[in-house]
């Protein structure tokens, strides 16, 4: 895990007691985990407490920033409470404030991991599907087809979306059979991985 | 016996039998216990072995599985007596010697396998696994059960897995601002910019105009933070330091060079365009079309030929306007537009003129500066012309004055100039004088510099060695860490129920009752040793003493009767006693096999006999039903 000049010069703030004090480093902890967990409170008014009045503004806003960022980066890094006490002891943090920290991270690190998996992208997602057998009997062109045509509707999510999306296809028997067999090929090689 | 027993039980739990946890030794073995357990051993040691661990509930078919199974354990190298009966009619010690046997041959490999120290991606792969394995067992949820495609699973660890793309967002980031160096008193912050930071910027978390893109921003800024940091680093450690020269001066000379090859490029293309233009297109024409890319200055800063253009054309417009407009309302009026019209003219006309004068004297006045600069610089030179002559002028008239008296004047004037030539030489020694220390300071001095760039080039050299074992033991540092998580994985994945210590201290004690059991052997075998001795001794003594006495007495027998009889009854109690201790010696012998043979009735008696015989009976009773059953159904049929 690696941090950028600024966030650690702003936990080395944070750490000094003289510029935060316990009461406000308590409250500008749940403020960063909360503001990441619930995204809604995010106006100016993430700072405005009466523990924190007495401090410096900016300062405020380079602390609240580092430990965000500290936050996001220690989830995405999975990293435990020894990788982050020694962290946050570079940074000449006093030992209860580490410990402080690690309970706020350590409570909310799954929370904070789930909120990282929301950013990203993939391939849409199969949900549910509807399907009809048709007979396909004749055309213009022959008397007798007579062939059974399945229609099928998957529904899909998609990134950004919160709609379901329709894939729509036609195909004989055969060509189910195989996307079947396709289909489960791919839940074995999974089991396969799944046992490596 | 109940250490052995312990090691075997535990193996045996290891490899997976379901044992009781009550049972304890090898006596509380059941048959389907002792089964299931030789089924278990074998096929850890070898693949091929395919028989059920359950017993079958028929008799013939546990016939057929004791017999395999004691096949297949002479086929791995038993040596004891082994058949079906050692599995369905056990006894404890055979069982034991069987299980042993087995548990011995199971391979150790398995063990050091896992016991080696496994890569990064090794370890990566097996978390991958365990969570698609978790994954895979979680039950199915319908999507609109799962709050932004999240499962939940479990409290205290809670888990969780995503599911679907629904609270999914592409990553789109905003550059976020946050506040620098306000904890350090020691640098001035200009104070618009502290105002700034204090009362207009917002919070990190607040600077995304989306909730959504706080995540990507924060990621994205502290990255490109580090990225940035760690890019300078390199390019200083290669290029930076041996310039010699400082950060500042580095970095300024870089923004010249970009500079300058920026201007470079630019210049290129300028010229390549117009060399390309054809002859109707000039150079405005290119510029309008560059504003013209720009969209929305383009319109406001077109070239002042466009907007003469403009102009000219608007005008035209209107007075085409003024004039449709005028033309039908009144005709008297005609003529006096003429009138103004012509006016207008005639005053353009002047206008010009006047213009045209202004230029032309414009222009002369231009040519009269121009002459007037002329005139001074030819001034200047006449003045200077005029000093030299001057100068010579002065020269001449000194010489002409001399002329008179010239040859005291000539001698005045050699004294003159020797005295200057003395002079001359008289300075140039002290010239010399102080050249000499001055020469020698500087050589000084330069070979002191020469020496300091020598050592501030070796303190270049020691930096960069030392930055290069900085890296060096810093990679060491993250190598052993990566070691040393894994090992702790490796430890943790470990089952710790193998108290070895326990182990080693049985087994220690059990060689110590081993060592004391031999020590007392040896003193049982010196004692019986001089036991052996002492008989032998008396032996040899009461034959001596036998032949001595016997010898005495049948000397004296001949002539006396009742020696007679002594010695006849002598050799009836010498007969006696041997046969006395004849039977002594068979006493004991047949002690020992009194013994031997209590111990035999011992074991056999382990050996459950009577059950087993019972057992034996009820199975041959159960086998006699079930053949005269096959038997029935075979008439039936």
């Amino acid at each position: 895990m690696e941090l950028s000049a600024e966030v650690q010069e702003g936990l080395q703030l944070c750490g000094d007691s003289a510029q935060i004090s316990d009461s406000a480093f308590n409250f500008l902890l749940k403020a960063a985990c909360n503001t990441l967990l619930h995204g809604r409170q995010r106006d100016r008014g993430v700072l405005d407490d009466p523990s924190v009045s007495q401090s410096d503004p900016s300062v405020l806003k380079q602390v609240f920033a580092s430990l965000t960022t500290l936050f996001l980066e220690a989830a995405k890094h999975n990293a435990d409470s020894t990788n982050t006490s020694s962290l946050l002891e570079d940074s000449k943090m006093s030992p209860d404030r580490i410990e402080a920290f690690n309970n706020v991270y350590m409570s909310n690190k799954i929370e904070l991991q789930s909120v990282l998996s929301s950013t990203g992208s993939g391939f849409p997602h199969v949900v549910d599907v509807d399907w009809r057998l048709d007979y396909y009997m004749k055309n213009n062109h022959l008397d007798h087809v007579n062939e059974p045509t399945y229609l099928v509707t998957l529904k899909t999510e998609e990134p950004g979306s919160s709609q379901l999306k329709d894939v729509q296809f036609a195909c004989t028997v055969e060509q189910l059979q195989d996307m079947v067999g396709k289909l489960k090929d791919a839940c074995k090689s999974m089991e396969k991985a799944s046992q490596s | 016996m109940e250490e052995v027993d312990n090691i075997i039980i535990h193996t045996l739990r290891e490899i997976g039998c379901g044992l009781d946890d009550d049972v304890q030794s090898l006596k509380h073995f059941s048959t389907e216990n002792i089964v299931e357990a030789t089924v278990k051993c074998l096929r850890v040691i070898g693949d091929g072995v395919n028989i059920s661990p359950a017993l079958p509930p028929g008799m013939s078919a546990r016939y057929r599985v004791g017999t395999q199974l004691a096949t297949s354990c002479q086929e791995l190298g038993f040596r004891g007596d082994i058949g079906y009966q050692t599995f369905l009619y056990s006894n404890e010690a055979d069982i034991r010697r069987v299980l042993m046997f087995l548990i011995e041959k199971m391979p150790k490999e398995a063990a050091e396998v896992a016991s080696e120290p496994m890569g990064k991606s090794a370890m990566l792969k097996r978390s991958i696994a365990a969570e698609l394995d978790r994954q895979m067992k979680s039950a199915w949820t319908p999507s609109y059960c799962k709050q932004d495609g999240l499962c939940w699973r479990g409290t205290k660890p809670r888990q969780w897995h995503r599911e679907g793309l629904i609270g999914v967002r592409r990553f789109h980031s905003c550059p976020v601002r946050t506040p620098e160096g306000v904890g350090d008193i020691t640098k001035k912050i200009p104070k618009d910019l502290k105002r700034y930071y204090d009362k207009h910027l917002q919070p990190l978390t607040s600077q995304p105009p989306q909730s959504s893109q706080v995540v990507p921003s924060v990621v994205e800024a502290n990255d490109l933070s580090v990225t940035a940091q760690q890019e300078w680093e390199a390019e200083w450690n290669q290029q930076g330091l041996p310039s010699r020269l400082s950060e500042e001066d580095y970095k300024a000379r870089k923004r010249q060079r970009l500079e300058k090859r920026i201007s470079d490029q630019l210049r290129q293309a300028i010229q390549q365009e117009t060399s390309k233009a054809t002859a109707g297109r000039d150079l405005l024409q290119v510029l309008s079309s560059f504003t013209d890319r720009g969209a929305g200055k383009g319109v406001t800063k077109g070239s002042r030929f466009t907007h003469t253009e403009k102009l000219q054309f608007a005008q035209d417009e209107e007075t085409a306007a003024q004039m449709m407009g005028e033309g039908p309302r009144v005709d008297t009026e005609e003529e006096m537009q003429r009138k103004r019209e012509e006016e207008v003219e005639q005053l353009r006309g002047q206008l010009e003129e006047v213009t045209g004068q202004l230029q032309s004297l414009d222009v002369e006045m231009k040519k009269f500066t121009a002459g007037i600069q002329q005139m001074e610089e030819k001034v200047n030179t006449e003045v200077r012309g005029r000093s030299d002559k001057e100068e010579a002028y002065k020269v001449k008239k000194r010489t002409l004055d001399l002329l008179p008296d010239a040859e005291n004047n000539i001698t005045k004037l050699q004294g003159v100039v020797d005295g200057s030539s003395q002079r001359l030489v008289n300075l140039a020694q002290q010239w010399e004088k102080h050249r000499v220390p001055l020469i020698q300071q500087y050589r000084e001095l330069k070979e002191l510099n020469a020496n300091r760039e020598s050592q501030s080039e070796k303190k270049l050299e020691e930096i960069k060695s030392l930055r290069e074992k900085m890296k060096e033991v810093a990679d060491e540092a993250r190598g052993k860490d990566d070691v040393y998580k894994q090992l702790a994985s490796e430890y943790e994945r470990m089952t710790k129920d193998v108290n070895r210590g326990a182990y080693t201290k049985r087994i220690m004690e059990i060689v110590g009752n081993i060592k004391k059991q031999k020590e007392e052997i040896d003193k049982i075998l010196i004692d019986t040793r001089d036991v052996q001795k002492e008989i032998n001794q008396l032996t040899g003594k009461l034959d001596r003493t036998f032949a001595v006495t016997d010898e005495l007495i049948f000397r004296d027998a001949k002539k006396d009767e009742a020696v007679r009889k002594a010695y006849k009854s002598l050799a009836a109690l010498h007969e006696n006693c041997e046969q006395l201790i004849k039977t002594v010696e068979e006493t004991g012998g047949i002690m020992r096999e009194i013994r031997d043979l209590e111990d035999q009735i011992e074991t056999e008696g382990a050996k459950k006999t009577t059950q087993n015989l019972d057992r034996i009976m009820g199975d041959f009773k159960q086998m006699k039903q079930e053949n005269s059953g096959i038997v029935a159904k075979l008439k039936g049929k």
